[in-house]
């Protein structure tokens, strides 16, 4: 059986299919700056330098981007990864700080970011409030546990742990593999069956609850996995800093909305992409990494930074109208 | 056997009965009508058997065992779905997305396979193929087709679940001709295939080319079901409005009766083209209480919005008195003698939280462009507009939440009388209000007319439209289709008109 075939060529335009190409647009023009700006910030090292530090960002952006699909906001994963962090560093010390207890630690650090997901979920679905107050409350409570499992920052992690992350597997840096790991992660979601019933519960809730979906377990399940993938951020950020710190990603929560916003997803929810968010989170660190090599003043490097990161906003934007035309 | 089965079913909201005393037996391959004027409790019957409203009493029957449906999810699985008026898609999903989503959950995987999707989706676009019209396409978002693709698609998605028992509200309101032919095909096919159709529709002819029974819906409670063959429309109509076809007009208002010599036109409006509104033209003279009747969302809010400058898109000729109205905007229609007062206060009316006074005052602020103003002299105008409509309160000062709903509307109608407007534009304004103040409103109301004012109304309340309205004009899908004067002036006219077809 086939359709008639004028109503095939009606297809998704090439900017509905693929969300993020003015960020990788944004992208490209940062690196060409960048370039510009310090030659050397081009070169690999400086490169997988940039990646390795950002890489914690890229894997919380792409956690919030999930919940920003059911039109919800999560203000908590921040401080989910400060609570991860510091669990996991304890923890590995609490067991002796051999390879098992490393794994072993990692392990439990993404179940304690899963629940406490499920929580915002129980919170924000089940309790129904706003999620925009009710996860920056919830985020307050995570860093309050953060602060009694480990009251100041300190207590590094052994060798092992960041000789790994910033090491080197067959001449390719290992935060490489967790970036494929991230792409091969994106790659599946985005076909997975689930995604589709999110984006619609994102695009009008009240249709995908007519429509028989079972809209309360598609939101909560979002926040899990959101919770999840914070977690994930949380032992990227120990690779990087090689300690434990209770209040290290609280400043990140913001950085991470905007990443999804500067990689095209809208935050009333029910389109977007996450491979987006992904390069939303490095088009950040580039501009932070442009403000420096640029040799703005000390004092003046937050307010640039601000500058910056509105301009690549508007960019988007005008970028967005001008294919959409 | 009937598949479906309500006996008693009831709904109550507080002291609001939305449906007394649901009775519906709905039989394999039949075509079940449902009729029944504004407010009667259609929807919310066909809401209860959907599963979106819970009855607070009686009993539903599925194929002869007593069942409970506290979900939408809970009809779907026991064979039941549903074509919702407002339609239930996601704009940027895909046609094939949305005609798979309801079944999305239900198959195995945790992969979406695309092929399977359009494979599964085609059967039911395929019946629909020749009228899909231009712009359609299995992979393009919902939300860049147009009305009549976006109806169909809500269709395909209803027949893709597979049900037993369909319901059908309000399903080709944006279709065409060829559209609704194919449609009905499809309908005919199901009832062939001994599936069970509740149809919800504003065409008679629809009504009596594809329906096999009728359950007329009166004042909430199911009054007679008949076999379509068996009966004429009039018939249908006049158990539907409990009204007689020459019987008595609505009770005379006294001033409908007047006839000016020479009425003067305070509105003419030309060719009036709005989101919802379909080339609608009408004129209406000093003293004159111009109504807006037909079931509701046929146009008649939109047109009132549209013409005080509030809806996104418009055009069209409007004058007011002797000029031409440009500018969409409400603050441009204000300046030109227009006023308008809406039903859903909290959106349209009140300004929460502030003071009576601050409550009265603005229209009159922004006429008198006042900069600085004392609340004492703007007090004593305040007053005496407040007074006119008789409205309680306690100082100018009280915050306007302290008042009952009725009250509250007082105070945004005497707004618009500190400056007197040419022509007021009622959007449903009595709705949620207590009797007593829906008088004494229409008693004001009917003061303002004959001092000279031009007012169109829309009342949700078809009895209230009729005693009010010097003349009654009849919306069905965004066009004006017949003018009641007079005598007409009936439920039983009303419904004739607002069930032929457009």
């Amino acid at each position: 059986m086939s359709l008639p075939s004028h109503a095939m060529p009606h297809q998704r335009s090439v900017f509905e299919r693929f969300p993020f190409i003015p960020a990788l647009g944004i992208l490209a023009v940062l690196l060409l700056l960048n370039g510009i700006a310090e030659p050397n910030s081009m070169s690999f090292g400086a490169i997988t330098g940039l990646t390795k530090t950002y890489l914690a960002l890229m894997f919380l952006a792409v956690a919030q981007s999930l919940v920003v699909f059911s039109s919800d906001i999560d203000l908590s994963v921040g401080a989910i990864l400060s609570l991860v962090n510091v669990v996991v560093v304890v923890l590995i010390e609490r067991l002796g700080g051999g390879a098992d207890a490393v794994l072993l630690s990692c392990l439990v650090g993404v179940l304690v970011g899963t629940l406490a997901g499920v929580f915002n979920g129980f919170v924000v679905v089940g309790l129904r409030l706003q999620p925009i107050v009710a996860t920056f409350a919830t985020g307050i409570v995570f860093t309050g546990l953060a602060l009694w499992v480990l009251p100041v920052a300190g207590m590094p992690v052994p060798q092992s742990f960041w000789r790994t992350y910033g090491g080197r597997i067959c001449d390719i840096p290992f935060v490489f593999y967790v970036v494929a790991a991230l792409g091969l992660l994106i790659w599946l979601t985005v076909r997975t069956k689930y995604i589709i019933q999110l984006m619609a519960v994102g695009d009008n809730r009240l249709a995908a609850y007519q429509s028989g979906l079972p809209v309360t377990r598609i939101r909560i399940k979002a926040f899990a996995l959101c919770g999840m993938l914070s977690a994930v951020a949380a032992l990227c950020i120990i690779g990087d800093t090689a300690s434990g710190d209770p209040v290290v990603g609280n400043a990140m929560t913001l950085y991470s909305v905007a990443a999804v916003v500067l990689g095209g997803t809208a935050l009333s929810g029910g389109s977007g992409s996450m491979l987006g968010s992904a390069i939303g989170a490095l088009i950040i660190g580039l501009i932070n990494s442009f403000v420096f090599f640029a040799g703005v003043s000390s004092e003046w490097q937050n307010f640039a930074q601000g500058v910056a990161v509105l301009v690549a906003l508007m960019a988007g934007v005008l970028i967005t109208r001008r294919i959409s035309k | 056997m009937p598949r479906l089965r309500l006996e008693g079913v009831c709904k109550r909201y507080g002291a609001t009965v939305a449906l007394g005393r649901g009775d519906l037996s709905l039989m394999p391959g039949e075509v079940h009508v449902l009729m029944g004027s504004n407010g009667s409790g259609k929807s919310t019957l066909s809401k209860i058997i959907a599963g979106s409203v819970r009855p607070d009493e009686g009993v539903i029957e599925c194929d002869g065992s007593i069942v409970t449906i506290p979900s939408p999810r809970a009809a779907r699985d026991l064979g039941i779905a549903v074509f919702y008026q407002e339609l239930s898609l996601a704009a940027h999903r895909s046609v094939v997305e949305n005609i798979c989503l309801p079944g999305l959950g239900h198959a195995r995987g945790l992969f979406r396979n695309r092929a399977e999707m359009t494979a599964a989706a085609e059967p039911f676009i395929e019946p629909f193929e020749s009228v899909l019209g231009e712009g359609f396409g299995l992979d393009v978002p919902v939300g860049r087709l147009r009305a009549d693709q976006r109806q169909l698609v809500e269709i395909m998605k209803t027949l893709a679940a597979r049900p037993d028992i369909l319901i059908f509200d309000e399903p080709t309101s944006a279709l065409d001709r060829a559209q609704v032919e194919c449609f009905m095909a499809v309908l005919r096919k199901l009832k062939a295939d001994g599936k069970s159709i509740i149809f919800i529709s504003h065409r008679m002819d629809e009504i009596f080319e594809i329906g096999d029974r009728v359950t007329i819906i009166r004042d909430g409670e199911t009054v007679r079901t008949s076999v379509l063959a068996d009966t004429t429309m009039e018939e249908i109509l006049r158990t539907m409005t409990g009204e007689e076809a020459t019987g008595p007009a609505a009770p005379a208002v006294s001033a409908a009766v007047k006839t000016p010599q020479r009425p003067t036109v305070k509105l003419k409006v030309s060719n009036l083209v709005a989101p919802g509104v379909n080339n609608v033209s009408f004129e209406v003279a000093a003293g004159e209480i111009l109504g807006f009747g037909g079931l509701h969302g046929q146009g008649q809010s939109a047109a009132l919005r549209a013409l005080f400058g509030a809806a996104q898109s418009r055009s069209g000729d409007i004058e007011v008195g002797t000029t031409r109205l440009t500018g969409n905007s409400p603050r441009a229609s204000i300046r030109n003698g227009l006023a308008y007062v809406s039903g859903d206060r909290a959106r349209d009316g009140v300004i929460e939280g502030r003071s009576i006074l601050e409550n009265t005052v603005p229209i009159y602020a922004l006429k008198n462009h006042l900069f600085v103003a004392s609340p004492r002299s703007l007090g004593a105008k305040a007053q005496q507009a407040l007074e006119q409509l008789q409205t309680k309160y306690q100082t100018l000062f009280h915050p306007i939440n302290s008042l009952s709903g009725g009250n509250q509307q007082k105070v945004v109608v005497s707004r618009w009388l500190m400056a007197p407007p040419e022509v007021m534009l009622l959007d449903d304004p009595t709705k949620g209000i207590d009797i007593a103040s829906k008088a004494e409103l229409f008693r004001v109301l009917r003061e303002l007319a004959a001092a000279g004012m031009a007012i169109l109304l829309y009342s949700s309340e078809d009895a209230e439209l009729l005693e009010n309205s010097d003349r009654v004009l009849v919306f069905n899908n965004g066009r004006t289709v017949r003018e009641l004067v007079g005598d007409e002036r009936t439920r039983y006219h009303l419904y004739h008109a607002a069930y032929e077809a457009a």
